[in-house]
């Protein structure tokens, strides 16, 4: 018997186990990448990209072929092709990613309803099933987790450099498009990556809560990345464990702890000392 | 002949098919102070951006004399300010955006921070957040990121927007010292004609569709800043200063 075993019977099944470290990984990247979506506003984007990869899988069932490379390369092309778009007089940015987010998730729809009878199936392919991870996924999805937390690691000056003065940047030679397209890029790829799993509203709030939750409770850069890191891991193995003893469905139970996380994080903020505060 | 830091060869500027200004020629001189001056939405930071290289232009060329190190001050408002990033991260992102994408911050990189956030006189709040400072001290930060690249060029797009008087009078006394001393080129944009009637060498007065552009003596004429402001302008010299008198009805307005 494992140690892991022996402190809990959450995890003596395997799918249990593989479940938690499918959260993990999957928590992990999402949650990191997703400080620079709440940071440049466009947080909408997330909520699309993981349509996308949806509407992919779904269009891959259609015809009958794996589902992975079709939601990757259309959740790829999503962030690449809207993260460059910027608001005009007429039309928001956010407005453009309202309207793809509605073109997606009802072609998504449509797709599944005609082509399989199979309402599980189509509500899985929708919301996603974490506990129906299968061991080699998770293999696959570590290595993903690993690359990218590497590239934000090794590139986070950068990344937040054409995040936080983008014009200041590119004036001092930086190539702040490609920079910006190499974000969409990772956030696309784990985002398809996590949607088979977890399905699109948690890859979602993954992408958002943790961060939003991060920024408002911390005071540096580090301690944000760390924050949402340690939320978007922790608070999925508890909505797992909340899944296995309180026979909750494990996705939407990570959702509302992602959620509470929010305001109790704007409730530390509102306690911080006074000279933390910008002066009026 | 000088030698000149920027030239704009028959550039037309503008949005989308919309031009706002057509067949711009003019030449910036190394070492000069340029005032880009003109009323609210009069294009000034159009053309800024265009030639920053921030916007294409629809016709024609800007380009700078190679090898000249530009650094640029935006306006405070296009700074995001959700990142909870030190003062002195965001003076080393100066330096850092200069040195190739891997490079690792050294003790090279702080010590130039910290020598431009003392020339500042804000090197006391290097450990403070960015957006916990007040208006000017994050202008003035945003001014040490820019000095501690050590900068030929410095563009600086309403550089006193928010500061009170003695900070605003610090800051162009700065921007002076630093073209006398270390002859760095220098462009502000301001919709306040006396912040840059005693400072810059040479005027770009943006109206609604032309600019005038050429010395301060040349181009400041009280019929043109009459018809460019829509209001009677008038100019004088005080202590040996230019002044500027702006008649509203029977109220001047220095």
């Amino acid at each position: 018997m494992s140690s892991i075993e022996a402190t809990s019977p959450m995890f003596e099944p395997v799918f249990m186990r593989v479940a938690l470290l499918a959260s993990i990984t999957i928590g992990a990247s999402l949650s990191v990448l997703g400080v620079y979506l709440v940071i440049r506003r466009v947080v909408f984007l997330g909520l699309v990209v993981a349509n996308a990869a949806t509407l992919g899988a779904a269009l891959a069932e259609a015809v009958g072929v794996a589902t992975e490379i079709p939601s990757l390369a259309l959740a790829v092309g999503t962030a690449v092709a809207l993260g460059g778009v910027e608001s005009s007089n007429r039309v928001s940015a956010e407005s453009l990613m309202g309207w793809a987010y509605a073109a997606a998730s009802s072609a998504t729809v449509l797709v599944l309803s005609s082509t399989t009878g199979d309402s599980t199936h189509t509500l899985s392919l929708l919301f996603g099933n974490i506990l129906a991870v299968e061991g080699a996924d998770v293999v696959g999805l570590t290595v993903i987790a690993i690359v990218i937390l590497l590239v934000q690691w090794l590139f986070a000056r950068r990344f937040l450099l054409v995040t936080f003065d983008p014009d200041a940047a590119t004036v001092a030679g930086v190539n702040t498009w490609r920079w910006s397209m190499a974000l969409n890029l990772l956030i696309g790829i784990s985002a398809a990556a996590a949607v088979q799993s977890t399905g699109a509203l948690l890859t979602f709030a993954l992408l958002t809560l943790p961060a939003m939750a991060a920024l408002l409770a911390t005071s540096s850069v580090r301690a944000t990345f760390a924050t949402a890191a340690a939320l978007g891991i922790v608070l999925p193995s508890i909505g797992l464990a909340f899944s296995f003893y309180l026979d909750l469905p494990a996705g939407p139970a990570t959702v509302a702890l992602l959620a509470l996380s929010v305001p109790l994080a704007a409730m530390n903020r509102d306690a911080e000392s006074p000279q933390d505060r910008p002066p009026h | 002949m000088t030698e000149w830091a920027l030239k704009a060869e028959r550039l037309t500027l503008g949005y989308g098919r919309r031009a706002l200004f057509r067949d711009l020629s003019f030449e910036v001189a190394r070492g000069a102070i340029l005032g880009i001056v003109g009323p609210n939405g009069s294009g000034k930071t159009t053309l800024l951006r265009t030639i920053l290289g921030l916007l294409r232009p629809l016709a024609g060329v800007a380009h700078w004399q190679a090898g000249l190190s530009i650094s640029y001050v935006p306006q405070r408002e296009r700074i995001d300010r959700t990142i909870p990033v030190t003062v002195l991260e965001v003076v080393l992102m100066g330096p850092g955006a200069k040195a190739p994408a891997l490079h690792r911050t050294g003790r090279a990189d702080r010590e130039s921070a910290d020598r431009a956030l003392a020339r500042l006189g804000i090197e006391s709040v290097g450990r403070t957040l960015f957006r916990n400072l007040s208006t000017g001290q994050q202008q003035r930060a945003l001014l040490a990121r820019a000095l501690a690249t050590d900068p030929d060029v410095l563009v600086l797009d309403e550089p006193t927007a928010g500061m009170d008087v003695a900070s605003e009078a610090i800051t162009m006394e700065f921007l002076r010292d630093l073209n006398r001393t270390r002859h760095v080129t220098i462009l502000i944009v301001t919709h306040l004609l006396p912040l840059v009637l005693n400072l810059a060498t040479s005027m770009m007065l943006v109206g609604s569709q032309s600019i005038l552009h050429g010395p301060i003596d040349d181009v400041l004429h009280e019929d043109r800043l009459t018809a460019l402001y829509g209001v009677p302008v008038h100019l004088g010299v005080v202590a040996g200063r230019r002044t500027l008198v702006v008649n509203r009805g029977n109220q001047p307005h220095v």
